[in-house]
């Protein structure tokens, strides 16, 4: 192999797995209900109790942000997590397996693909938020609104990279699992209050799922002081970057442990267990 | 009636199995809790949140208190369009139970039991967290007996037939019935002003919410239990009133739904889709 060529399959093939995702998500457009419409639509109830106790209207803002990046939660766990197990389902995982590319470039591509068209429907909770519902932010430094959403969203894709490998030693619990990290890391995550409000426990819940620090660091870039903020957006935006490291460490391991033991057991294309 | 009573049972006995038998029975117990309990948790989050600057924080309780009934919607109603998809897409059973003596409204009348028994444990849980954890209680002596557990009951009557319809439109549609189910469950939970007050919603919105009994049902609750209902709108009905409207509504909802659910039982038998797995 000549220098270089390496990482030029790598892309190429991450390249790939992004195009299917994005082409593929938006020629069912029904899903677009299920991914774009739906969890905002979640959203606007907790907004509208912020507003039926009377609460000061950050809160309505906190409560939208939260809802648009709830979306990306389910994308990790729907669209990463269980997304390998559904392949085994349909048949395909071996096909994966045989092919000469790294597996992680598979998993980048998901990742890659999932997050850019998560993004774009996002749009719709925007829409919501902050349209039909009228909720409002004071002016905000966008460069670093987005650097810390590229950061949160490299930590919580590498962290569903790892959760891709993991599902699928869970066999048909993968669903169940699923759905009970739903609402669950929305608490852990504080998506809809601000995670102060947990106290201390607060640091611990938030350090399982890089989601509770990206909401929180975001929020703070957003409304400020009002954000109610869990430590400074600059410490949490570096927790969120060691994270990200560490969890995609974590997901070459978990995605070697898999592989080897897929081979070992002869479970790769068995459906069912 | 014997015959039907078991064979109620043995559906229950098979959804049981279903629901429960991919796990221990520990297991099981904290998945099939962790949800509603962690949903519980977030409006107490919520709720810690502003408790200090809330202007209407008493009307809190309110809204805990119809989150955890809409238990019975989200695993009762909806659930039964789940059993559709699931019988169909991932067991490819659907058409071995439709040709069996047993009946297919018989069956999904015994799969709702098992699910009424879960939605139970979740709402019992929830209330359990907001008594002794949270501090939501409520005063047992000002509790209007009567109307409540009429109340309670036209609702588990409403949820149960509803969910005959949502079971008809899951036979008749692809795998689209599995977006349909998940966009019910959260559009009731938005459209009946479970955790705010109608008067809330946009106009249409509003209007369209007074057409369900969920709407009334929750307002029922609130207002037999903890003496005040959350909508200023329903306020000024009297408790008969409200309960006619509740009674007519639930009626008129099971009268549709059985036959919406036969008329598109027929459809999908006729277009051939009771055994046709349409997932990838």
């Amino acid at each position: 192999m000549r220098p270089g060529e390496g990482l030029v399959h790598f892309l190429r093939a991450a390249y790939a797995r992004a195009y299917v995702r994005m082409v593929g998500s938006f020629r069912e457009p029904v899903w677009l209900i299920t991914d774009a419409i739906l969890p905002p639509v979640g959203m606007c109830a907790f907004v509208l109790l912020y507003r039926a106790l009377g609460a000061p209207p950050s809160f309505e803002a906190l409560a939208v942000l939260g809802g648009i990046l709830s979306a990306f939660w389910i994308n990790v766990l729907w669209g990463m997590g269980t997304q390998l197990y559904w392949e085994k389902q349909q048949g395909q995982l071996q096909l994966y397996f045989v092919s000469p590319v790294s597996r992680m470039a598979i998993l980048t591509g998901m990742a890659v693909g999932g997050m850019l068209a998560t993004t774009i429907r996002s749009l719709v909770g925007i829409a919501l938020g902050f349209g039909l519902l009228g909720v409002r932010v004071p002016a905000f430094d966008v460069g670093m609104l987005a650097l810390v959403f590229v950061v949160s969203m490299l930590a919580l894709y590498a962290l569903g990279m790892i959760l891709s490998s993991a599902f699928l030693l869970f066999g048909r619990e993968a669903w169940h699992v699923s759905n009970a990290l739903q609402e669950p890391v929305y608490f852990m995550s504080g998506l809809y209050f601000p995670l102060r409000t947990l106290g201390a426990s607060a640091w611990a819940l938030a350090g399982i799922v890089p989601l509770g620090f990206g909401v929180d660091a975001m929020r703070q870039v957003l409304l400020g002081k009002d954000a109610r903020g869990l430590a400074p957006v600059e410490v949490e935006t570096a927790i969120l970057a060691g994270l990200a490291v560490i969890f995609l460490i974590g997901a070459r391991l978990a995605l070697a442990h898999l592989e080897r033991l897929s081979k070992q057991e002869g479970r790769l294309a068995q459906r069912w267990q | 009636m014997r015959v039907l009573a078991a064979r109620l049972r043995t559906a229950a006995w098979l959804g049981w199995q279903i629901e429960s038998n991919w796990a221990a029975p520990f297991l099981f117990v904290v998945y099939a809790v962790l949800r509603p309990l962690a949903m519980a948790l977030i409006l107490a989050g919520m709720y810690w949140a502003v408790a200090s600057q809330a202007a209407r924080r008493e009307a809190f309780l309110g809204f805990y208190l119809a989150n955890a009934f809409h238990a019975y919607v989200t695993q009762v109603m909806v659930g039964m369009g789940w059993v559709v998809v699931e019988e169909r897409e991932d067991y490819e059973t659907l058409k071995y139970v439709y040709t069996s003596p047993m009946g297919m409204l018989t069956y999904l009348g015994g799969r709702s039991t098992v699910k009424l028994v879960l939605a139970t444990v979740s709402m019992v849980l929830a209330l359990t967290v907001g008594w002794f954890v949270l501090g939501l209680r409520w005063d047992w002596a000002s509790v209007a007996w009567v109307p409540l557990v009429s109340s309670f009951a036209l609702g588990l009557v409403a949820c149960v037939h509803l969910g005959f319809l949502v079971a008809g439109a899951a036979m008749l549609l692809p795998r689209v019935a599995i977006t349909l189910n998940e966009a019910l469950a959260v559009a009731f939970y938005l459209l009946c002003g479970v955790i705010f007050p109608i008067d809330l919603l946009p106009a249409g919105l509003r209007q369209l919410a007074l057409v369900f009994p969920f709407t009334y049902w929750y307002e029922a609750l609130r207002r037999f239990l903890l003496g005040h209902g959350a909508s200023a709108q329903l306020e000024a009905w009297s408790d008969g009133a409200l309960l006619g409207v509740l009674a007519a509504t639930t009626v008129a909802f099971a009268m549709l739904s059985h036959w919406g659910y036969r008329a598109m039982e027929r459809r999908a038998r006729r277009l051939g889709r009771l055994d046709q797995t349409s997932l990838f």
